[in-house]
C-alpha cells in the first residue's frame, strides 16, 4: 500500500460520499429515462421503462445508504484514501492514458500505441541505465505491427488508422 | 449409459488437428493474462470475444474456455514464484507456495499446485457430465417465474455471501443492470435510456466494462501500490515433477475435501475465490502439519489449487444448464454464447448436442493440455514478468484499448473503457465489487424478461412468484439468501447473547 512517509492526499470518507453521490445521480438518470419512455402498464403489459424504473430506484436508495454510512464511520472514514505521492504516480500512468485515447480518433489506433508506448519507455528515468532509442523504437514499433498482423492480417479485424491514416492513404493513391 | 455416448460423440468432435491446436493456443493466451498484472480470465476472455465471431461455437468455445483453464493455471505461477496473485482466486496460493518457493522448493510447489489443479478440474468436469443432463432435463419444466426466481436466488446469493458490503453489492449490481437495460428494449423492441444520444443507440456492452474496470483498474491500483515483481527462480526437470508426484497420494483427504468444497462453491455464485479460500482455512484447521502452514506447506498449496480449479470448472454447470454463471469469467463466456446465436438454458441441451458436449469432451482434454503445456513453459513465463513494468504496462493499456475497440469498431467504447477504468479503480479501492456488476451487464435483459413475462401471466401480482412450491421454494430461498447477514446476526444474537455481553464488559 501507499508509504508511510507518504503525506495523505483525501481521507477516504470524501472518496466514499463523492463515488455514492455519483451513483445516486446515475439512479436519477436512470429513472428519469424510465419515466420518459412509460413506466406503467401498457397494452402488451408492463412498459419498456417499468423494470429500469426499479432499477434507477434500488440504485439510487442503495448509494443513499452509502452515503449515510459513509458519514457515520467516522474512525475508519478519516484513513487516508491514497497518498499524495501514490497519486502522482497514478496519474502519471492515468493521464497519458487519457491523451493516447483522445488521440486515437485523429492519429490512428498504430500510430497512436506506437507513441504512447515510446513515450512510456523514455519516461522511465528510474532505471540505473534509461532505454536507448533504438530499443525503444523497436518495442514501440513492433507492438504495433503485431497488432496490425494479428487483428487487421490475421483475424480480419481491421483498426481504424485515423485520420492520418487515411491521408497516407490518399497520398499513396495520388502517387500511384 | 447415454452420458458416457454423448461424451464419446464430443471426444470423436473435438480430436482434430485444428481444435487440438486451438486448445494449445488458448492455454498459452490464458497462461498469459493469467500472469500478466491487469490482465485477469474474464478479461482475456472478454479480448478474445470479438475475434470468435468468425468462428463455429464449438471452436470458439474450446478457444475461450481453454483460455479460461490457462489463466487459472498462470494465476498460480505468479502467487507460487512472485507471491502476486494473478487472479483473486489464487491469493490463498501465496500462503504457502511463495514460502516454498523462498525455501528453495520452487519446482515441488509448482508441480504440486498444477497438479492438484488439474485433478480438482477433473472432479468439476465428472460432475458436469454427469449432473448436466438431468439438471437441464428438470429445468425444461421451468418457466418465465421459475427463471426470474432462480436469477433472484443468484442475485440475492451473491449479496447475501458477498465479503463486500451489501450496499455496495447492491450499487454494482443495479449498475450492471442499467447498462443492460440502455439500447433496444428487447420485448418491445423501443428504445430506452439513450437520452436523443447517437452513440447510444446500440446499447453499453459489457465486454468494454470488463476491460476497463478489471483492465485499467487493474494497471492503477498495481502502479499505485508501486508493485515491483522480485521472483523466485524456478528449474523445473522431469524429476522435480516425479519426486512430487510420488508424494501427492498421501494427501488424497485434502484433495477430496478441497474438491467438493469447490464444486459446491463453483455451482452456488460463491466463485472460485472464496472456494480457495474456504478450502485453505479447512485444510489448516484439519491438518496434522497445523504449524507448518504458512511456513511453506505443500497441503498449503494443494487445497486453495484443488478448490479454485473445481470450482472453475463447475461454475460452467449452472451457465449451461440454468442460463447463470457462477463466476466472472463464466459471465463473460455466457455473454460470448449469446453473441454467437445461442440460448444457454436448458434447451442448449437439446438444440445444440454437440456444441454442449464437445465443450464438456474439451473440458477433460484441454485440463491435461494445460497440465502439459504449463509444466513446459513455467521458466518462459516467469521471465516474461521480469520485463520492465514500464514496457509491459502501456502493450497490457494498447492491447486492453484494441480489445475495447473492436467489439464495435468504435472509438466511443475506448473512451466508455477509460471511465470504467477509473470506476474499477474506486470501486477496488473503496471495497464495491465487480463480479456483480459484470454478472447483471450480461444477465439484465434476460431477467428482466423473464420478470416481465412472469407480469404478465399474473397481471402483476407478485404472488406469483410462490404460484407453486417450486417457485415459491426458489423465492424464499432467494430471501433468505438476501437476508443472510441479518438473519445471521440475529441468531447469533439469540444464541450467544452472555458472550456477546461479556465481550461487551471487557
Amino acid at each position: 500500500m501507499s508509504n508511510t512517509t507518504d503525506t495523505p492526499l483525501v481521507a477516504t470518507r470524501w472518496v466514499e460520499i463523492g463515488l455514492a453521490l455519483f451513483t445516486a445521480a446515475l439512479g436519477a438518470v436512470v429513472m428519469v429515462g424510465a419515466v420518459e419512455i412509460g413506466i406503467g402498464w401498457g397494452d402488451v403489459g408492463p412498459e419498456a421503462g417499468y423494470f429500469p424504473f426499479y432499477i434507477g430506484l434500488l440504485l439510487s436508495a442503495a448509494s443513499v445508504g452509502n452515503l449515510i454510512l459513509a458519514l457515520l464511520r467516522t474512525p475508519a472514514m478519516s484513513a487516508a484514501f491514497v497518498g499524495r505521492q501514490a497519486f502522482r504516480q497514478v496519474l502519471a500512468v492515468f493521464l497519458p492514458i487519457v491523451l493516447y485515447v483522445i488521440a486515437m480518433p485523429f492519429a490512428g489506433i498504430y500510430l497512436a500505441s506506437a507513441v504512447f508506448i515510446a513515450w512510456f519507455m523514455w519516461r522511465d528515468r528510474q532505471r540505473s541505465t534509461p532505454y536507448g532509442i533504438p530499443i525503444v523504437a523497436a518495442i514501440s514499433c513492433g507492438a504495433a505491427l503485431a497488432s496490425y498482423l494479428i487483428f487487421a492480417l490475421w483475424f480480419k479485424v481491421p483498426l481504424d488508422s485515423g485520420v492520418l491514416g487515411d491521408l497516407v492513404a490518399v497520398a499513396g493513391g495520388a502517387l500511384r | 449409459m447415454s452420458e458416457i455416448d454423448s461424451l464419446m460423440q464430443g471426444m470423436a468432435l473435438i480430436l482434430t488437428p485444428h481444435h487440438i491446436g486451438l486448445m494449445v493456443i488458448g492455454v498459452l493466451l490464458g497462461i498469459l493474462v493469467g500472469v500478466l498484472p491487469g490482465l485477469g480470465a474474464p478479461n482475456g476472455v472478454a479480448l478474445l470475444l470479438p475475434l470468435t465471431f468468425t468462428m463455429e461455437p464449438v471452436s470458439a468455445i474450446i478457444l475461450l474456455s481453454c483460455m479460461y483453464w490457462g489463466a487459472l493455471f498462470g494465476g498460480s505461477i505468479t502467487s507460487i514464484l512472485f507471491n502476486i496473485p494473478g487472479e483473486p482466486s489464487s491469493v490463498a496460493t501465496t500462503f504457502d507456495g511463495y514460502p516454498m518457493a523462498r525455501n528453495g522448493q520452487a519446482g515441488e510447489a509448482l508441480t504440486a499446485a498444477f497438479t492438484s489443479a488439474l485433478l480438482g478440474a477433473l472432479v468439476g468436469v465428472l460432475l458436469l457430465t454427469f449432473l448436466s443432463t438431468r439438471i437441464a432435463e428438470f429445468a425444461m419444466a421451468f418457466s418465465s417465474p421459475e427463471f426470474f426466481a432462480v436469477y433472484l436466488l443468484a442475485f440475492c446469493t451473491f449479496i447475501g455471501m458477498s465479503k463486500n458490503p451489501p450496499l455496495k453489492t447492491v450499487v454494482a449490481m443495479m449498475i450492471g443492470f442499467a447498462m443492460a437495460a440502455v439500447g433496444m428494449d428487447t420485448v418491445s423492441g423501443e428504445l430506452r435510456l439513450t437520452y436523443d444520444q447517437p452513440w447510444l443507440l446500440s446499447g453499453l456492452s459489457f465486454e468494454v466494462a470488463v476491460i476497463g474496470l478489471f483492465g485499467i483498474g487493474e494497471i492503477l491500483c498495481t502502479v499505485e501500490e508501486g508493485l515491483v515483481f522480485r521472483g523466485e527462480r524456478a528449474r523445473i526437470t522431469p524429476m522435480t515433477i516425479l519426486r512430487t508426484w510420488a508424494k501427492l497420494p498421501r494427501y488424497w483427504l485434502t484433495w477430496l475435501r478441497s474438491a467438493l468444497v469447490g464444486c459446491w462453491m463453483g455451482v452456488t455464485p460463491g466463485g472460485p475465490t472464496a472456494a480457495s479460500f474456504m478450502s485453505y482455512s479447512l485444510a489448516r484447521r484439519f491438518s496434522k502439519n497445523r504449524d507448518n502452514f504458512g511456513k511453506g506447506e505443500v497441503e498449503g498449496v494443494i487445497a486453495p489449487e484443488t478448490a479454485d480449479h473445481s470450482a472453475g470448472t463447475s461454475a460452467l454447470l449452472p451457465m449451461l444448464t440454468l442460463g447463470i454463471p457462477g463466476s466472472a469469467t463464466a459471465a463473460v463466456m455466457l455473454g460470448g454464447l449469446m453473441i454467437w446465436g445461442l440460448h444457454p438454458g436448458p434447451t442448449l441441451f437439446v438444440e445444440q448436442h454437440d456444441f454442449v458436449w464437445g465443450l464438456i469432451a474439451s473440458m477433460y482434454l484441454g485440463n491435461v493440455v494445460s497440465l502439459i503445456v504449463v509444466l513446459a513453459t513455467v521458466p518462459l513465463f516467469a521471465s516474461i514478468l521480469r520485463i520492465p513494468f514500464s514496457i509491459i504496462a502501456p502493450i497490457i493499456i494498447m492491447v486492453c484499448s484494441i480489445g475495447a475497440y473492436s467489439v464495435h469498431n468504435s472509438m466511443f467504447d475506448v473512451g466508455l473503457m477509460l471511465i470504467f477504468g477509473a470506476l474499477g479503480y474506486l470501486f477496488k479501492k473503496l471495497g464495491y465489487p465487480i463480479a456483480p456488476l459484470i454478472l447483471a451487464a450480461v444477465l439484465g435483459d434476460k431477467a428482466e424478461d423473464a420478470f416481465r413475462q412472469s407480469m404478465l401471466f399474473s397481471d402483476g401480482q407478485l404472488s406469483i412468484f410462490w404460484s407453486n412450491p417450486l417457485v415459491g421454494s426458489l423465492t424464499t430461498a432467494a430471501l433468505l439468501m438476501l437476508f443472510w447477514p441479518l438473519l445471521a446476526r440475529v441468531l447469533k444474537a439469540l444464541l450467544g447473547t452472555r458472550q456477546g455481553h461479556a465481550r461487551r464488559v471487557s
